[in-house]
């Protein structure tokens, strides 16, 4: 596992990654949709595919002595590294927005700890949808990015249309009203910080299962594929 | 015990069976593996190593089962898929650098001996090198980890006729302490008549033959003679050539008695592939 992580970053690590990663600063635009910046990471991850493609990864990592879904799992951990670095980046321009930023979010969710769940299951859709049909060839990555981004913007304009309509709505519906106060909100009190955390756990926890599916769909796909 | 163990080996694609390939090869030996483009070398290495997904047979390693083991038979099996393609962008060094982590038997200086045999800088990138030396990389790469058993797909195309004899000699010297063997495809028939000790040859994805070159050689005999001999010849050649003094063509050693009037010589192992191919193409029956 460390070795193909390490293999990762030495070849298939692309400067536009970290370009990709300084997209956690639209976090500080005032009404904004804040799970945007997470899709940027799949464009990220789109661009080193196709250059691993073009670089033959896939075959060299095949050559290497590792079971053939190895070569699956090396990029998935590269995947998921890549967005738990995302992710831990979203927390200090949290902080930030919340200093800078004294009203709440018109566009979307807040910018709080919430937030970071709507954003797990972002990248667990991402995975889920790229990977899977990325690996029935082991070329075809446009096509696969493709598939992905509709189902990741269909995420972002659901979980980000709620929190537009729980704002909106918030005086005329008791559920609205708790959403806005609980987990569309910069937590201050005890029972926002723990619905915050279920909701932001819920999220990981979503992440870990289609991750894992990812894994079982992308590897059994790539086992047909002649590299 | 047998080092590789192939057996009935099978991949089916629209329209080409690779069709349950069997050979072995025991510690000690160096196997050639020949056949015309598309007769389904390639394919069989790449079944065998799990890189491509076979539909039946099964492929033994030192006695144990390949893709129950992969990782471990990998282990001690170095794979050459022609000229190194792979990272162009990337320096030779940041490859190794990899590639090493992973080897549990990968000698330092093994690997610095055979980048100064083959005249290799680590500094360069990739895309530096030429086709041949893009072979020679891919063979550092291989030889480097003490590997058991080296399977080589084309590992002498592109090289140029001195880098391939010492190519040769390296072959050798991995052999000779009895524990290794090589696997390797070519089309330069006269490496193998250089260094190997046994040949595989497949033919339409079937084994036409797999046995020590002598033997093989041996059971051929190179014919020729004039058209008049050649009529009462012709439903013992196995493929012949006509020319303005008449023809040369192949048989096979049992029928030496049916060629009395004719001139015979040892088949050598490219002629035996000519006339056995040119029996397929059934370009005997448009004479």
């Amino acid at each position: 596992m460390k070795n193909l992580l390490y293999k990762e970053y030495r070849l298939c690590m692309q400067p536009m990654v970290f370009i990709f990663f300084g997209f956690v600063l639209m976090l500080l635009i005032p009404n904004y949709l804040y799970t945007i910046p997470c899709f940027f990471i799949g464009n990220a991850i789109f661009n080193s595919f196709q250059y691993a493609v073009s670089d033959n990864d896939s075959l060299f990592t095949a050559m290497l002595p590792v079971a053939k879904r190895d070569v699956v799992k090396s990029k998935l951990i590269f995947i998921v590294s890549i967005q738990l670095i995302m992710l831990l980046l979203y927390i200090p321009m949290i902080a930030l927005n919340n200093a800078i930023m004294t009203e709440g979010n018109k566009a979307g969710i807040d910018a709080c700890p919430a937030l970071l769940g709507s954003c797990f299951v972002l990248f667990g859709i991402f995975n889920v949808t790229f990977l899977p049909s990325f690996y029935k060839t082991g070329y075809k990555t446009g096509k696969s990015f493709l598939i992905s981004t509709i189902a990741v913007f269909i995420w972002i304009f659901l979980s980000e249309g709620f929190f537009v309509a729980a704002v909106a709505a918030r005086n005329a519906v008791p559920f609205f009203e708790w959403i806005e106060t609980h987990i569309d909100c910069v937590p201050k009190e005890a029972s926002a910080w723990a619905a915050q955390l279920i909701y932001l756990a819920a999220g990981a926890l979503i992440y870990v299962l289609l991750t894992v599916i990812t894994d079982k769909k992308a590897s059994k796909a790539f086992d047909l594929v002649n590299v | 015990m047998n080092l590789l163990e192939v057996k009935g080996l099978t991949k089916r694609y629209p329209g080409f069976t690779l069709d349950n390939v069997s050979f072995t090869i025991e510690p000690g030996y160096i196997m050639g593996f020949i056949g015309r483009n598309g007769a389904g070398k390639t394919t069989t290495m790449k079944s065998m190593l799990n890189l491509i997904k076979k539909d039946g047979g099964e492929v033994l390693f030192d006695g144990i089962d390949y893709i129950a083991n992969e990782k471990r038979c990998k282990q001690q099996i170095g794979f050459v898929n022609g000229e190194f393609n792979c990272y162009s962008r990337s320096k030779l060094k940041t490859l190794v650098n990899v590639t090493k982590r992973f080897y549990d038997e990968w000698d330092d200086e093994l690997y610095s001996h055979f980048m100064k045999r083959f005249s290799l800088d680590e500094n360069k990138k990739v895309s530096e090198l030429s086709a041949g030396m893009r072979v020679k990389f891919a063979l550092v790469l291989a030889l480097s980890h003490n590997a058991k058993l080296l399977i080589l797909d084309e590992p002498t195309s592109g090289l140029d006729p001195i880098s391939r004899d010492d190519l040769l000699d390296v072959f050798r010297s991995i052999i000779s302490d009895g524990e290794r063997s090589i696997l390797f495809s070519t089309h330069i028939i006269s490496d193998l008549e250089k260094c190997a000790d046994m040949i595989t040859y497949i033919k339409n994805g079937r084994i036409f033959a797999s046995t020590d070159i002598e033997s093989f050689k041996s059971g051929y005999l190179l014919v020729s003679g004039d058209e008049e001999a050649l009529n009462d010849l012709l439903p013992r050649l196995i493929g012949v050539k006509k020319h303005a003094f008449g023809f040369t063509g192949l048989i096979r050693a049992e029928d030496e008695e049916f060629a009395a009037g004719c001139r015979t010589a040892p088949a050598d192992l490219e002629s035996i592939m000519i006339y056995i191919e040119q029996e397929d193409a059934d370009e005997k029956s448009a004479l």
